[in-house]
């Protein structure tokens, strides 16, 4: 028999106590009350008993109960031949699952990761499976178990490895939570949870940075058997700091007046003092003078950084005096104003509060990153199909004449959108018009006045409006609206009804486009709508959703796609930092930005930059505790401190002995025999005190 | 005397049953206690041929000219057509003082009652009994001093008092024969029976000069040693530390090697007091806790009859023996 925690066999030293009780409590200390003492005298006690042990076989029961309890805790198995025999027929499933975020580009980190990896294929027997996945934001499968099956025997670790050396460290950030969940599904789900016990691992080969995202492990229903081991690699160097510019300084920066940067300094840096400043053209110094920063360990603070050189559409902030290179520059492209045209149909004067275009201009005021603009009728009396075409959104709250009507429909089937509002119930004409002819009945509706009584939020209009806090429309009160009667032909889909029914707000397609039916209006005599919080962000999203508005964002991170800017052109092309050139389609975002830098895209005649960064938790590299990961329900093996100071070798007969323990299992033995003995002890004590009452007060 | 003669005029039935003292005992009001006892006592004497009894003799002589008319029984008459009278001793005369060892010795006991649990019972029963027949009961106990007084009476709420008296728990730390024998000395002018209810455990020294001055006062007296079982089997195994109950003393002793010993003096001890009894015409009886409480009546009683038998013949009873 050996112990998997001998230590706790020291325990087995109590049984001292109970000897030293056994000699202490001799008959002599029994005091029996008396009569009368007249007729006794003093008898000696004899030698004989002097060190004679009471109760003999209730002292080897509390003896044997002392043993057994610290057998207990040193968890007892019985060693067999070649540790960790899997059963006839069922190998080792491990998953080697390697961290290849930004964080692991610090110096050392790649070569012992590998290593780590390569051993646990080396050691994989021909009945063992290997998989092996590496992940940053997402997980990838270098090796599946499939794979690993289909290779010959020999020359499994050979091919496994030859793909591990290809693996190249990305620039994501490290969602550890994704990676291990990924890992612990490609166990498959109908094994037996006893025959599986300690045969599948995921080996988890990261730095455990504690910028790593852990979503989705609270209350992962984890496979059975599965456990986690933790084979953390530990730089050569402990530190590092790194900076992110912040979203909202970036419209202001292109003006010339200060950027804003974010810097982090890790918890275990040893560095406090950094230097911040715009990268000279070379790429080795500075371009004018750089801020001296002072950062004390696990903080992070926002400083201003020196003025964007005038004139410039792009930079780079570098951030120096620290030892880790991997992070300290962020890239930045200046945003460009973005001009959008709304084309409204009705002829009524701006300034008449009366109507809907008073509003409508104030529903969109002027942004760092959006002006728009309300192009009415009245300077355009007609509206051309071309003046149309540099409109994103069309509002029409009137009645067309023909040749509207066909540019609109033209304008339209081209993929745009265009809100009609149904002002009074001549209103049906334009609808029959730009539906293509399908009559559509409309009529004033009766009634003192109408709420909003049912919207789909899982529209994308209005989505936004989900959350219960903002849901609420039923404090809008519309005073008229006209009943329209779809015909279902037009197919359409109803957004919002009022309480009585009739649809407030729905959606047709016209081609590619859509064609949104608004049964009120919101000027004052119709609704309360325009003076209601609910109108600038539903304007907002109309014209959003309208899919004419270029995206107006130049600053993005690793992984997140850059939405595709306007062009009349069928593919753009994209330059990656690296000069490379990828062709998507227009319209299409660009996902491709797996590396940190400047992405250039031409859009017409305009050169479009995109700044991609790293994320600033990468940059948070001081290693988490492995509590953390126990803490959110992952079935590690070993607490990651014993795994830390314990040789790859004594890990690897710990773990062997483990999984013998775990299979054996003969603690339960000794937990009922620790039982019986105590029932026993208690029984025997009991009817002893009884017995020795008897003896003195009884006989 | 605790060998009582089979000619005796009372015997209790051989089908009677006598209370279990454990099952007695178990009941918590003293006086019931001593009510069942003399009521189980009486249940028993009337299955049993009637020999005549009463804790006075008395008897029947035929008529003589000159006798006082007045003691003739005319019930018998009646029925036999023969004149006799009706001798008896002045019963209602007869006054009793219970004398009851109330110190912590009389605590021990290795039933499940103790020997002050016992006694106490006994001297209810002799009350009950005895305030039954008309006779006036009084009580005195003591330890090292004398605790609770009460003259001998036979009135209404007598009986009640004296029970509440004996309800009273042992406390003494020592125990005093010769003080509570010169108070009652003291306190009966009159001849009456004194009884003394005790476990002797005590030097007895003193004891036959207090016993004389009652014996030569004309009272009749009797002592009633009251023993454990244990006390006197001394059935203990392991070697101990024994723990004086009125002292507090500890001594270690073994059991084994000392029993014989503890036993003889024991012996010798009681025999002392039973010498002393002899010696100065008291009666001495000694009860067993584990013993029946009916048979220390009957004890008491064919000790009474023997002794009034004795007197009748004037003879004194010292020197019958």
């Amino acid at each position: 028999m050996n112990f998997l925690a001998p230590w706790f066999l020291l325990g087995a030293l109590a049984v001292a106590g109970p000897v030293l009780f056994h000699l202490i409590r001799r008959s002599a200390r029994a005091r029996m009350p008396f009569g009368s003492i007249l007729f006794l005298r003093p008898t000696p006690p004899r030698a004989v008993r002097r060190r004679k042990l009471e109760h003999v076989a209730l002292l080897l029961l509390r003896c044997l109960s002392i043993l057994l309890l610290a057998a207990v805790f040193a968890r007892p198995f019985f060693p067999k031949g070649n540790a960790s025999p899997p059963p006839a027929g069922e190998g080792r499933q491990t998953v080697v699952l390697l961290d290849t975020s930004a964080s692991m580009r610090r110096e050392g980190l790649r070569p012992k990761a590998l290593a780590l990896a390569a051993r646990y294929l080396e050691k994989a027997s021909p009945a063992d499976r290997v998989a092996v996945l590496t992940f940053d934001q997402q997980p990838r499968t270098l090796v599946s178990f499939t794979d690993w099956s289909a290779w010959p025997v020999g020359q499994r670790a050979a091919l496994a490895k030859q793909r591990l050396e290809a693996v190249s460290l990305g620039w994501g950030g490290t969602h550890l939570g994704l990676g291990l969940t990924t890992a612990a599904e490609l166990f498959p789900e109908d094994a037996n949870p006893a025959d599986v016990a300690g045969l599948r691992d995921v080996a988890l080969i990261s730095d455990l940075q504690e910028g790593a995202k852990l979503d989705g492990l609270q209350g992962h229903d984890w496979p059975k058997g599965v456990r986690v081991i933790i084979e953390r690699v530990d730089p050569e160097r402990r530190g590092n700091a790194g900076l992110e510019i912040l979203d909202a300084a970036i419209a202001s920066a292109g003006d010339g007046r200060e950027a804003r940067a974010r810097v982090a300094n890790a918890r275990d840096s040893v560095r406090e003092n950094f230097q911040l400043g715009w990268s000279s053209e070379g790429g080795s110094g500075f371009a004018g003078k750089p801020v001296q920063i002072y950062l004390p360990p696990g903080q992070t603070r926002t400083f201003s950084a020196p003025a964007l050189p005038a004139g410039a559409a792009t930079g780079t902030l570098r951030l120096t005096g620290d030892d880790e290179e991997f992070d300290n520059t962020a890239y930045f492209a200046v945003s460009e104003m973005e001009r959008v045209t709304i084309a409204y149909f009705g002829s009524e004067p701006a300034n008449d509060p009366g109507q809907l275009r008073y509003y409508l201009q104030r529903a969109f005021p002027d942004t760092p990153r959006r002006q728009v603009e309300v192009v009415s009728a009245i300077s355009n009396s007609v509206y051309s199909l071309e003046t149309l075409n540099r409109a994103a959104l069309a509002i029409i709250p009137t009645t067309l004449n023909a040749d509207e009507v066909k540019n609109v429909r033209e304008w339209l089937a081209g993929g745009k959108t265009a809100l009609l509002v149904l002002t009074n119930a001549q209103s049906g004409t334009t609808v029959a018009a730009l539906t293509g002819g399908v009559d559509a009945e409309v009529s004033e509706a009766s009634g003192e006045y109408a709420l909003f009584g049912e919207v789909d939020f899982t529209h994308p209009i209005f989505a936004p409006f989900a959350d219960p806090r903002f849901s609420d429309f039923s404090r809008i009160h519309v005073w008229k609206h006209r009943r329209w009667t779809i015909p279902p032909a037009l197919r359409a889909r109803v957004l919002a009804k009022f309480d009585d029914g009739a649809p407030a707000l729905a959606e047709m397609k016209i081609g590619k486009g859509s064609l949104l039916t608004l049964t009120t209006g919101w000027n004052p005599s119709d609704s309360q709508l325009a003076v209601s919080s609910k109108f600038l962000p539903l304007m907002q999203t109309i014209l959003d959703w309208s899919g004419g508005v270029a995206p107006s964002r130049s600053q993005f991170q690793i992984g997140e796609p850059i939405p595709s800017p306007a062009s009349a052109d069928d593919v753009l092309q994209w330059r990656k930092p690296d000069g490379r050139v990828v062709g998507v389609a227009t319209g299409k975002p660009f996902t491709e930005t797996d590396l940190p830098g400047i992405y250039t895209v031409q859009a017409g005649s305009r050169l479009r930059h995109f700044a991609v960064n790293l994320l600033l938790d990468e940059s948070r590299t001081a290693p988490t505790s492995a509590d953390d990961l126990a803490r959110v329900g992952v079935p590690l093996l070993v607490p990651a401190w014993i795994a830390a100071a314990r040789s790859p070798e004594a890990t690897q007969r710990r773990l062997q002995r483990e999984d013998l323990e775990a299979r054996q299992k003969p603690w339960r033995w000794v937990i009922i025999g620790l039982f019986a003995a105590a029932l026993v002890e208690i029984g025997l004590s009991g009817w002893l005190g009884r017995h020795v009452k008897t003896l003195g007060v009884k006989a | 005397m605790p060998g009582a003669a089979s000619t005796a005029p009372f015997s209790l039935a051989r089908e009677h049953s006598f209370a279990d003292p454990k099952a007695l005992m178990a009941i918590r009001n003293l006086e019931l206690r001593a009510r069942v006892v003399v009521e189980g006592f009486w249940k028993g004497l009337h299955r049993s041929p009637y020999h005549g009894f009463s804790v006075e003799f008395t008897e029947y002589r035929q008529y003589s000219p000159g006798d006082d008319t007045r003691y003739l029984d005319w019930r018998l008459y009646a029925r036999t057509d023969r004149h006799y009278l009706k001798r008896f001793e002045d019963e209602t005369n007869l006054r009793c003082h219970l004398l009851v060892d109330q110190s912590r010795s009389m605590d021990y006991g290795s039933l499940t009652y103790s020997k002050s649990d016992y006694a106490r019972t006994l001297a209810a029963t002799l009350a009950w009994f005895l305030h039954g027949q008309g006779d006036a009961v009084g009580l005195l106990s003591f330890d090292e001093r004398v605790r609770d007084y009460l003259p001998p009476r036979h009135r209404r709420g007598h009986l009640r008092q004296l029970m509440l008296a004996l309800e009273h728990e042992p406390e003494g730390r020592r125990t005093d024969l010769s003080e509570p024998l010169r108070r009652v000395a003291e306190l009966a002018r009159k001849r009456g029976l004194i009884v003394l209810l005790s476990d002797l455990l005590t030097p007895l020294d003193e004891l036959e000069r207090s016993l004389a001055r009652l014996t030569a006062a004309g009272h009749e007296v009797v002592l009633w040693q009251t023993l454990d079982p244990n006390e006197l089997a001394f059935a203990f195994e392991r070697p101990m530390l024994f723990q004086d109950l009125e002292s507090q003393q500890d001594v270690y002793v073994d059991p084994q090697a000392l029993r014989s010993e503890y036993q003889s003096r024991l012996t010798g001890h009681c025999r002392q007091a039973e010498v002393i009894c002899q010696k100065l015409g008291a009666s001495f009886y000694r009860q067993v806790t584990d013993q029946p409480l009916e048979l220390a009546l009957v004890d008491f009683l064919r000790g009474r009859h023997r002794r009034n038998k004795l007197i009748r013949r004037g003879t004194p009873a010292f020197l019958q023996r």
